[in-house]
């Protein structure tokens, strides 16, 4: 896929998901040819489709055709996805209509007894470019709450202390970026899962402060991407436990893998 | 060349001679092991590589000396922060110098016969370097520098100095020269620094006459000089000094006494991942700069990754190395102290949000 094809596709996704959400988004990009663009360029469509996930704030049950491709299973059905805490869940699919039960209701999540071993590492990624999305979605309602807003006379973008957490938050989120397109293994992937969840969790607290009052209502949009960061942080593993589990590779290799090389 | 040769051959060429640094740690030991180095690099060719032929260059792409300086932080050959030092001098003089200037000059430092400095902070200027009051007057065909640098690194070692000078007010009265350290007028004074390595100067220019033909570039070029070469030293020195911290942490993985106790691994796998983040973010930066691309505002980005990982890693050593720092002769006492300094030099951590949010961030003026 060229440059201008990766174009065109970033623009029919757009203005897919700005007319849907949930069952009816996976109805639009099943006709668009999602099974497709999953088995036959992933490395252009999991990016693209996830990060828009959550740059728009929509949601689809594609994570389970990520997971279920990387199984060598048919696309299509749903199957228990492990969660931080040594839990399980299900990510439903096709719309039974009655609410999810995570902290993010609107994703149809329920929680299941037990599951088997699935491979991991495409899950992760695509999980990671939705936190990211989330979190780039969080910096921009910051930034545009900062820019209108005037306290003492002034906005409260030229506060230097606002500006820092935004400017923090910005380093996170381009710093996970930059793992995401560098992970091509189990191990890379597993840090672009901790450093996305990491910076999602960031972008959360320095958006949520300099939006002060109005990002603590339900009226303004902020927290449902603070809701989905926190859900999505838990799925495949949460920053915490990856960190967790990359010390520990590490200490028992007693040395540091170089991922990336020149 | 294509990097995968270049690294394959430079590998067995290091793999049989032998350019170990000795047992002593001295900053004059260091300053010499650098110079040894540079010498049978150049020689044997590697130094040349990624660099022009107008400069007695071997050409190539410039990620060349990416890779050599990995390889050669990654075998602790050179102490990284002043064997990098070379990637923002050498480009400097072939962009700003008069061209047969910076051919008879760069090979010197390349091949490690000279050491250069930088003499751009004084002690009314530091983050705020732009009002420098080092003043160059003209004087028939000369000019006559009288003023203070401070934070001048290896100026007690160097043969030159690329200066910073006020010739006019504003960002557009600065102008650089190149300057003799032989020069009379010139005093140098090393500084003690916290961490025992007396790397840092400061330096007193009294009624020093410099040739007008070492002028860099033209009268007020000096400021841009001085933006144009954050670009080299946020991708190349950054991907070196990134090597060096993996080092690091592969010596505290080595050190650890409970090496089989899983409480620290939490703060292994954060040191970790912070350092892998400012790989990965390094690492598409120097993709950027192969494309061509212009590196600007964004390598801000870069240098708060890099920072934050270096100080979290020292941070990690001592506390995973309890007492050791503290009650040991050990190397990792200057190391640590010396990692405090990494988010003020090369820009301040506050400057480099102050940019983001300014320029990455567009949230207009403070």
């Amino acid at each position: 896929m060229d440059a201008a094809e990766r174009d065109l596709l970033a623009e029919t996704l757009r203005k897919t998901m700005a007319a849907a959400t949930g069952p009816a988004l996976d109805s639009a990009l099943t006709d668009l040819g999602w099974a497709d663009l999953l088995t036959e360029a992933p490395e252009v469509a999991v990016p693209l489709v996830f990060q828009l996930l959550g740059e728009t704030g929509d949601h689809a049950s594609l994570l389970n055709d990520v997971v279920l491709h990387a199984a060598g299973r048919p696309l299509g059905g749903t199957l228990p996805l492990p969660y931080t805490g040594g839990s399980w869940v299900v990510w439903e699919r096709g719309g039974s209509g009655s609410p999810g039960v995570s902290l993010d209701g609107e994703l149809p999540l329920r929680v299941s007894p037990v599951g088997d071993p699935i491979p991991l590492a495409a899950g992760r990624r695509a999980l990671g470019w939705w936190l990211l999305g989330s979190g780039r979605a969080m910096l921009a309602l910051a930034r545009t709450h900062v820019l209108d807003r005037t306290q003492f006379g002034r906005p409260l973008a030229s506060f230097q202390a606002v500006r820092h957490r935004l400017a923090e938050t910005l380093v996170a989120l381009d710093g996970a970026e930059a793992t995401l397109v560098a992970a091509d293994d189990d191990l890379g992937s597993l840090l672009a899962k901790a450093a996305a969840g990491r910076a999602a969790l960031t972008a959360a607290r320095h958006c949520q402060q300099v939006l002060g009052g109005i990002g603590f209502t339900a009226e303004h949009d902020l927290h449902r991407h603070v809701r989905r960061a926190l859900v999505l942080d838990g799925l495949l593993g949460s920053a915490r436990e990856l960190t967790r589990e990359a010390g520990a590779l590490v200490r028992e290799g007693r040395s540091a893998p170089r991922l990336v090389q020149l | 060349m294509n990097v995968t040769e270049f690294r394959a051959d430079l590998r067995r060429w290091l793999d049989t001679n032998d350019l170990s640094p000795g047992p002593d740690d001295s900053l004059d030991a260091q300053v010499a092991q650098l110079a040894r180095v540079r010498r049978a690099l150049y020689e044997a060719g590697w130094m040349r590589y990624g660099w022009p032929a107008e400069v007695r260059g071997l050409g190539g792409p410039a990620v060349l000396r990416a890779v050599l300086g990995e390889e050669i932080a990654t075998r602790g050959l050179a102490e990284p922060g002043i064997y990098s030092m070379v990637e923002v001098l050498a480009p400097t003089m072939i962009s700003y110098a008069r061209p047969e200037l910076a051919a008879e000059m760069v090979p010197r430092l390349l091949g490690g016969r000279e050491q250069w400095c930088q003499g751009f902070s004084e002690p009314g200027s530091g983050s705020d370097l732009a009002s420098l009051t080092t003043r160059a007057v003209p004087r028939g065909d000369d000019w006559v520098v009288t003023g203070q640098k401070v934070w001048t690194s290896l100026a007690q070692y160097s043969a030159r100095c690329v200066l910073l000078t006020r010739t006019a007010p504003g960002h557009a009265g600065i102008t650089a020269f190149f300057v003799d350290m032989d020069t009379p007028g010139i005093t140098v004074r090393p500084l003690r620094t916290m961490h025992g390595v007396d790397e840092f100067a400061e330096v007193f220019f009294d009624d020093v006459i410099v040739p007008s033909d070492r002028m860099l570039g033209r009268p007020g070029d000096g400021w841009q000089l001085a933006m144009d070469l954050l670009p080299h030293e946020r991708s190349t020195c950054f991907w070196h000094r990134i090597a060096h911290l993996y080092t690091r942490l592969d010596r505290l993985l080595e050190q650890r006494t409970a090496a089989d106790s899983a409480q620290d691994d939490d703060a292994l796998g954060a040191a970790y991942l912070a350092l892998h983040t400012a790989r990965c973010r390094s690492h598409a930066t120097q993709r950027r700069l192969a494309e061509g691309e212009h590196l600007g505002p964004e390598t801000s980005v870069d240098k708060v990754l890099l920072a934050t990982a270096e100080q979290q890693l020292f941070d990690t050593v001592r506390d995973l190395l309890p007492g050791v720092l503290e009650l040991t002769e050990t190397p990792w006492r200057s190391e640590y102290l010396y990692s405090r300094a990494a988010t003020i030099y090369g820009g301040t951590a506050e400057i480099q949000r102050n940019i983001i949010a300014r320029r990455l961030l567009n949230l207009g003026k403070e």
